[in-house]
């Protein structure tokens, strides 16, 4: 009998599929948008390159230097550095090719040496874009705090410098200054070495093929590292826990159709039990869930390029969390007659599931309260971490315990739709 | 042997008793019609028939079993036609009969062939294949009805199945109707149109506030009147009491009265020309009388005291 009210709902659900549409395409327009807003690229969900100009009109052996320290060693990595004058540059940031420009303008070398003026490095930001010109920011912020450093150490020996910088010194006064930086670095070595305060990034201890452990990839190269953070990642399984709380309440909803439309009745007339039709419903709404699961999850890593780490548990979790989100909603829908009030009644739930369990937000950024005492408690937040966690590559995750929870959850939810349902009839069931 | 029966059927809804000791029974190869206005309480009297509301108080024995103590089987018997369309607008009438059928509890195959079967039948082959919504009111009726006949069911609950359709497709779901009482299956009829109670049932329960005031035959409930015709007099009736006329009601019944009508059944076999002579000699001043045969408009008049149109 299963099969037959599924075959008719999925009949029904393709001949009429805009709400399903809708509520498909949300998170993952939703993902598009915020994911590109924060500057997200699809390559592997890293930040990717910066590309930005740099508009050199100092034309100076240090403002060479500065051009050239853009993009070596690590700087290369992250920084896509061009050279060009200042109206291409504003051109391209126009044109949405550049994140920033930074402009050294002319004097900059003669001021900064002579100290008797303040000197000054612009900044024109891509306003279009958020992350990469903030960490252009960041990065110049940096470096003219070195620079202002540097003045503060080596004032006295700038006059020589600048006759270094404009060809007219020779190059046994260059090594005198070289010599006389070294001991005044060496002075300041108990102050920098060693550091007050560090940051060191624990990498997981892995099994190597001769079975000794390697850990934190000082001993030995091969160590394996974590995948890197993917930004569409997150954001997806946080928006796919929420949107498919709304597609299970569309899907459920259908039962409210079903009483309205009198087919509830009609089945009750050729049945004394309930629980065939409800979980049928239940059913229909797991199937349309896992649907959507793949076409988000599948087709949303397929657009935003994201390695998905553990496909089959994550499945498997999806299945959970429908089996859930499913029981919940056939709940609602029994609890609350008017189809009006119990859709909107949903949606609340949704939301405030959605929200109150970390799918919208990182869990972190939840007021304290919630974040401590309620969030751990709800099973979007058990759905979401766990995933989250699966993709973050963590071994342990007991991703199979939280599917069960979240099953079981589910089947004490059906169980009670049935007992409400079975009592409203017993009331005179009226949509 | 009745194949439904039901005893001191009562319900109440808060202080609203929707049926009241309601008590009849309907044999094999019969359509008994439940009449009465809206809000009579048929549709819950169908729906404690049915099992779908459980009565406060009485039986329902079906097949000569009571009801809730077997409800499988007592459902596996009756066919129930709700009130209001119960199915899927988005499937084709042939899917919404093969998804009922086999919710009934036929096979595949053999809910496909009653599926085209009830499908010509109801003269709706050529529409078959089409979704339902795009279906006219009297077909979408029609396949209301189809839907609880998959399953050949000896008892039918037909729950006011002509409502809102146009006379012709009235005409067409009566004459399926009569078709399937030919064939022995037995019929409980609810409807609040008098011509369908008077030309399509055997026995006619009367219906009012829960409560069964009369039932039987339409010839039954007509001699309730004292005869087979009724006067209707047209007149000034303001002001003017039956009751002080001499001799009147030793003579008629009254059924109705108002300011400009009074419709009266003559007590006895009297000659119609003779009781005309009566009515003409009251004490107002008649302007028209017609005589006719008692209706069931008439019998509920008498009963209730409303005209069942109003």
């Amino acid at each position: 009998m299963l099969r037959v009210l599924l075959a008719k709902d999925l009949l029904r659900a393709r001949r009429n599929p805009l709400p399903w549409l809708i509520n498909l395409l949300m998170p993952l327009c939703m993902t598009a948008l915020i994911g590109l807003a924060f500057g997200g690229k699809s390559d592997n969900g890293a930040l990717g390159r910066i590309r930005f100009a740099v508009v050199d009109e100092d034309r100076t052996v240090l403002s060479d230097f500065m051009r050239g320290a853009a993009n070596q060693r690590e700087g290369g990595k992250y920084l896509e550095p061009v050279f060009l004058g200042r109206d291409e540059a504003l051109r391209q940031i126009l044109d949405n090719q550049l994140s920033a420009a930074v402009i050294i303008p002319t004097n900059f070398t003669r001021n900064y040496l002579l100290g008797s003026e303040k000197v000054s490095l612009e900044l024109v930001k891509n306003p279009a874009e958020s992350i990469h010109p903030a960490v252009l920011e960041e990065l110049l912020g940096a470096v003219v705090t070195a620079m202002n450093a540097v003045a503060e150490n080596f004032q006295s020996d700038f006059p020589e410098l600048r006759a270094v910088f404009e060809g007219k010194e020779d190059y046994h006064k260059v090594s005198e200054l070289i010599d006389r930086a070294g001991d005044k670095l060496k002075a300041a070595k108990n102050y920098i070495d060693p550091p007050l305060v560090s940051y060191e990034k624990e990498v997981p201890a892995v099994e190597s093929n001769d079975g000794a452990l390697e850990g934190g990839g000082t001993k030995s190269g091969a160590a394996k590292s974590a995948p890197a953070f993917n930004l569409f990642a997150y954001l997806l399984v946080g928006l796919a826990g929420m949107f498919l709380l709304f597609l299970a309440s569309t899907g459920m909803a259908d039962l409210h159709r079903e009483v309205r439309l009198r087919t509830f009745e009609r089945y009750h007339t050729l049945h004394q039990q309930l629980l065939p039709f409800v979980a049928g419903k239940v059913l229909f709404a797991v199937v349309m869930l896992l649907l959507s699961g793949a076409v988000m999850l599948g087709g949303g890593g397929l657009i935003f390029r994201i390695p998905w780490q553990q496909p089959a548990a994550l499945a498997l979790l999806v299945l959970g969390y429908a089996g859930f989100a499913a029981g919940l909603m056939a709940v609602l829908v029994a609890l609350v007659p008017d189809e009006r009030r119990a859709t909107a009644l949903n949606t609340i739930a949704g939301m405030a599931l959605g929200l109150a369990g970390g799918c919208a937000f990182p869990p972190q950024q939840l007021p304290a309260f919630l974040r401590e005492h309620i969030t751990p408690r709800l099973p979007s937040f058990w759905f979401v971490d766990t995933a989250r966690a699966l993709q973050s590559g963590g071994a342990d995750v007991p991703w199979l315990l939280v599917t069960l929870k979240l099953l079981g959850l589910g089947m004490v939810l059906i169980g009670i739709a049935v007992m409400l349902f079975h009592r409203r009839f017993r009331q005179g069931l009226r949509a | 042997m009745s194949l439904l029966k039901v005893e001191r059927l009562s319900k109440a809804f808060g202080a609203i008793r929707a049926a009241d000791s309601v008590s009849f029974e309907v044999r094999p190869g019969e359509i008994y019609g439940l009449l009465g206005p809206n809000g009579a309480g048929k549709t819950t009297t169908i729906s404690m028939i049915s099992g779908l509301l459980k009565p406060d108080a009485g039986e329902v024995f079906v097949g000569g079993k009571s009801f809730w103590s077997d409800p499988r089987q007592a459902k596996r018997i009756m066919g129930v036609v709700p009130q209001e369309l119960a199915i899927y607008e988005e499937l084709t009438g042939r899917e919404n009969l093969e998804f009922w059928g086999r919710m009934a509890g036929l096979g595949y195959g053999e809910a496909r062939s009653r599926a085209v079967e009830l499908l010509e039948a109801l003269t709706l082959t050529d529409r078959a294949k089409d979704a339902v919504k795009t279906y006219s009111g009297g077909m979408k009726r029609r396949i209301n009805l189809g839907c609880a006949l998959l399953h050949r069911p000896q008892l039918l609950l037909l729950d006011e199945p002509t409502v809102g359709i146009d006379p012709q497709a009235r005409l067409n779901i009566l004459e399926f109707i009569r078709n399937l009482r030919a064939s022995g299956t037995a019929i409980l009829y609810t409807t609040h149109y008098l011509e369908e109670a008077e030309t399509l049932c055997q026995r006619i329960g009367i219906l009012d506030h829960g409560r069964l005031l009369a039932e039987g035959t339409l010839a039954e409930l007509q001699e309730r009147l004292g005869g087979d015709r009724v006067f209707l007099l047209e007149a000034d009736f303001k002001g003017a009491s039956p009751e002080a006329w001499d001799g009147f009601l030793q003579r008629f019944r009254v059924i109705q009265k108002t300011e400009r009508q009074l419709v009266v059944a003559a007590i006895g076999t009297r000659d119609p020309s003779e009781c005309l002579k009566d009515l003409l000699g009251l004490p107002v001043r008649v302007e028209n009388v017609t005589l006719k045969r008692p209706s069931l408009n008439d019998v509920f008049l008498q009963l209730t005291g409303r005209d069942l149109r109003e």
